[in-house]
């Protein structure tokens, strides 16, 4: 087993995972770090009852789940880029469907060595772009902000996750095949998925609450996960799910 | 508070945080440059993939910027809002815990003092971590147990794909049904992505494969007027 585990260990993969761990480890600590110091510096530091109380507390109930709804939902899928993807964050509106984008564009697979090295090449030019576009806004704040308060931008940034997956549907359709195997039928596993989702949104939108849904999407995300595993595990024990050799011509 | 919140140690401290990423950042990237190389993924290729990143960021990070002027707004400072969007903050939660707080407090963010804004400070850097309690002790076992390769188990492809097709299950009905205008902007974008993947296929245009996304996107997004005017 671990002879096995080291064999299909990529090198980079190793790296990632190791050094991932450790920048994230460091950023963490930064992070949690600051906010104390600011507070030790200026004298201001505020009670335990005054940053954790009734209020805050149902609010991080939310966003609690949230995070380990995206840290179970997206992992699998970024591979050993996720700790530079978590460490600058806006996963779904911003690297998730960049590392996907990448290796749409070098045709490489999700899960392979090579779909990892590509995501991480994706979601480090994203970071960076990102970064340096927020420095931008930062340095030129009172010049450009004017613009970035018209209704245009207020009115389209509200819909980045829908264009989003308007542009990534069309994958959902192709079959891609990696280390000389092809998945078939694999959409017929997340089929209970869609119709129960499906009948949850179709009730909250008579209920009037259908655009607040979107917000709600990494609880139900979670929920929703072990429904796809266990019925894309029972398709493929029946065989309505098959892995292929890829053929080659 | 307005103090603390445009101070030089706060500034300081900010563009120190934000080196560091940026630092990170370009080590992954030269690493897994490096390893594509190897892999025997071109350079053209990568370039391409380079190209098509930066330009398919630009659009959600100018979203991203609305949402740091509206922070701007809140905290009357440019510094802790660059700080926290720059990093794993979300303009949804960084708005909520301090609008939360603020009214907890019975003042509004600018009538806040030091020991209220420091509440505020704390709440919003420690709230959002939870996600790194599965990734730092979990994430190479998780990334491992769907990692595919020639010795792999045929269920291991199947897994693979599993977690992509139930973010695809969960988001597209929630899109479709649960509110109109966000139907009109997905269903806007799916179109533009097959008209311009026909466009791709002809002589000379198999460049725009690499910008499909980005395209898609920003049309999608500025459909939403068109839509949110009909329907919203």
């Amino acid at each position: 087993m671990s002879r096995e585990k080291k064999k299909i260990m990529d090198p980079f993969q190793k790296w990632a995972h190791s050094w991932g761990r450790v920048g994230t480890v460091i950023a963490l600590i930064y992070m949690i770090t600051l906010p104390f110091v600011i507070c030790i510096a200026f004298d201001c530091m505020p009670k335990f009852t005054d940053v954790i109380n009734a209020s805050t507390v149902g609010i991080l109930l939310i966003y609690i789940p949230v995070g380990f709804s995206e840290a179970i939902s997206y992992i699998p899928v970024m591979g050993s880029a996720s700790y530079l993807g978590f460490i600058t964050g806006n996963i779904m509106n911003l690297k998730f469907p960049c590392a996907v984008n990448g290796m749409k564009v070098a045709k490489v697979e999700q899960n392979t060595p090579e779909g990892d090295a590509i995501a991480t090449v994706s979601i480090a030019v994203s970071s960076i772009v990102a970064v340096v576009i927020l420095a931008l806004a930062a340095l030129f704040s009172s010049f450009i902000r004017p613009f970035f308060e018209t209704e245009f931008m207020m009115t389209a940034k509200d819909y980045v996750i829908p264009a989003l997956f308007g542009s990534m549907a069309l994958g959902l359709f192709a079959t891609n095949a990696s280390g000389g195997k092809v998945v078939k039928g694999g959409i017929k596993g997340v089929i209970p998925v869609l119709i129960l989702v499906s009948a949850i949104a179709l009730f909250v939108r008579i209920s009037g609450g259908g655009s607040a849904l979107l917000g709600m999407v990494g609880i139900i995300i979670v929920i929703m996960l072990p429904i796809g595993i266990i019925s894309s595990r029972i398709m493929w024990k029946k065989g309505m799910i098959t892995v292929e050799d890829v053929k080659k011509n | 508070m307005k103090e603390i919140a445009n101070s030089p140690l706060m500034t300081i401290l900010v563009i120190v945080g934000l080196l560091y990423i940026a630092g990170l950042s370009l080590a992954f990237l030269k690493k897994a440059y490096t390893r594509c190389l190897e892999l025997g993924i071109s350079k053209e290729t990568l370039h391409n993939v380079i190209k098509s990143s930066a330009v398919f960021s630009i659009v959600p990070s100018l979203s991203i910027v609305v949402g740091f002027f509206a922070l701007i707004a809140v905290f009357q400072s440019v510094v802790w809002p660059w700080w926290r969007l720059s990093v794993i903050g979300s303009l949804s939660y960084e708005t909520q815990i301090s609008g939360l707080l603020a009214s907890s407090f019975g003042v509004s963010m600018d009538q806040m003092s030091a020991t209220q804004f420091g509440a505020v400070l704390i709440l919003m850097s420690v709230g959002m971590l939870s996600g790194f309690l599965i990734l730092i002790p979990f994430g190479k076992k998780m990334c491992m147990s769907v990692t595919k390769d020639e010795n792999a188990s045929t269920w291991r492809y199947v897994l693979s794909g599993v977690f992509m097709l139930t973010l695809f299950a969960v988001y597209i009905p929630v899109i479709l049904i649960g509110d109109t205008v966000q139907a009109c902007v997905m269903l806007t974008g799916l179109v533009v992505a097959v008209v311009l993947g026909i466009i791709a296929k002809r002589p000379g245009f198999a460049w725009l494969n690499n910008f499909i996304m980005a395209f898609t996107m920003i049309i999608g997004m500025a459909s939403s007027l068109l839509w949110v005017h009909l329907f919203g």
